[in-house]
């Protein structure tokens, strides 16, 4: 029984010790995707208008995200790590800016700026949670051959 | 030597140090496990600016190289911070100066996405590992998933220009190259990865075969 708690508390406080290191970085993640996806999705809105060409616009949402995703990735890379950063930054810039061009060529939604950066927010959010998840998903051994 | 690479990375060493904060804390554990497994003689390739010695246990005999004099210049200081003992040559990996069977491991990081010619860089390796010797690597690679794949394939012209290729198959390379591979594990998705191989016990007779 004492082992078990012994254990049990060992667990725990091994649990907590990684917690507190992992958990800067997770907020931190979590809010560069949101201003990757803030700042895609204002920078589409500016560029993108109403009845503008949708193949056209998508094309120009993608390079707007690819750019603001660059420029933010080198200045996050060094606070959050080079490849959580640039990877979740650039699905976000490229594939999000797409979307948002061909909503905002549409004006299917998201009339107001502060809608448009809200849906933004919530792209970043869930990419950058989505791709934790995958994450967790293929981390591990894929071939041991042993000795 | 390959003297656009080494300018390339001779530039990039001045801005090298400042993305170590968060990767040191994030990736650094994972190194150090794989690091655990060193023994005998010890090859470092493209020790950069030597921020990885630390993540080595102590107390052994490295050899590390650099193509770049100003990244071996940076790394001198951390080489002597190690408890053990590291010596640093400038070498182009894939015209390395040792003789075949120099050494019992080669490690590297993240390297095999900036060497020019990455499979004559792992014949080099083979070469001066001894017949059962092994290859402990962390390096970045292409991503097999679709959407991942082409934002990599998309942003290499770009890193290439200041640093590595991003959509580099080294898992592969490293078999081409004659190894056999003994274990890989996925650390971020499947982009950074540990990549463990060997050279077979056998491998003496069959260099010549390789290509």
């Amino acid at each position: 029984m004492a082992l078990e708690t012994g254990h049990f508390l060992r667990t725990a406080i091994l649990f907590t010790k990684r917690w507190e290191e992992s958990m800067p970085f997770t907020l931190g993640d979590l809010l560069a995707g949101m201003l990757v996806g803030v700042l895609t999705a204002l920078g589409v809105r500016v560029a993108v208008w109403p009845g503008m060409d949708m193949v056209l616009a998508m094309l120009l949402g993608s390079a707007i995200g690819m750019v603001i995703h660059f420029v933010l990735g080198l200045i996050l890379a060094p606070l959050l790590g080079m490849f959580e950063t640039m990877i979740p930054a650039s699905m976000i810039g490229m594939y999000g800016g797409m979307f948002f061009g061909m909503r905002d060529s549409m004006a299917a939604g998201s009339r107001t700026t502060r809608a448009a950066a809200l849906v933004g927010v919530v792209l970043g959010l869930v990419v950058v949670l989505a791709l934790k998840l995958y994450d967790r998903i293929l981390r591990g051994t894929v071939v041991d051959a042993g000795n | 030597m390959d003297i656009k690479t080494q300018r390339k990375w001779d530039a990039a060493s001045r801005t090298f140090d400042l993305f170590t904060f968060a990767d040191d804390r994030r990736l650094g554990p994972h190194k150090r496990r794989l690091f655990t497994k060193v023994k005998g003689a010890i090859l470092v390739v493209a020790a950069g600016t030597g921020n990885d010695f630390k993540f080595f246990p102590p107390g052994q005999e490295i050899v590390a190289i650099d193509i770049s004099p100003e990244m071996l210049q940076r790394a001198a200081k951390k080489a002597r911070l190690y408890p053990g003992n590291i010596e640093l040559r400038q070498m182009d990996v894939s015209e390395l100066e040792f003789s075949d069977h120099s050494f019992d491991t080669v490690a590297t990081v993240c390297t095999f996405c900036s060497v020019p010619r990455p499979i004559v860089g792992l014949r080099e390796l083979y070469r001066v590992l001894k017949p059962g010797g092994q290859i402990l690597m962390f390096e970045h690679v292409r991503s097999n998933i679709g959407p991942f794949g082409i934002l990599l394939d998309l942003m290499t012209p770009l890193s290439r220009l200041v640093g590595p290729d991003l959509n580099r198959n080294t898992v592969a390379n490293v078999q081409k190259a004659g190894f056999r591979l003994r274990r890989e594990e996925n650390v971020y998705l499947d982009i950074i990865k540990i990549i463990e191989a060997v050279k077979p016990s056998s491998a003496t007779k069959a260099d010549s075969e390789l290509p």
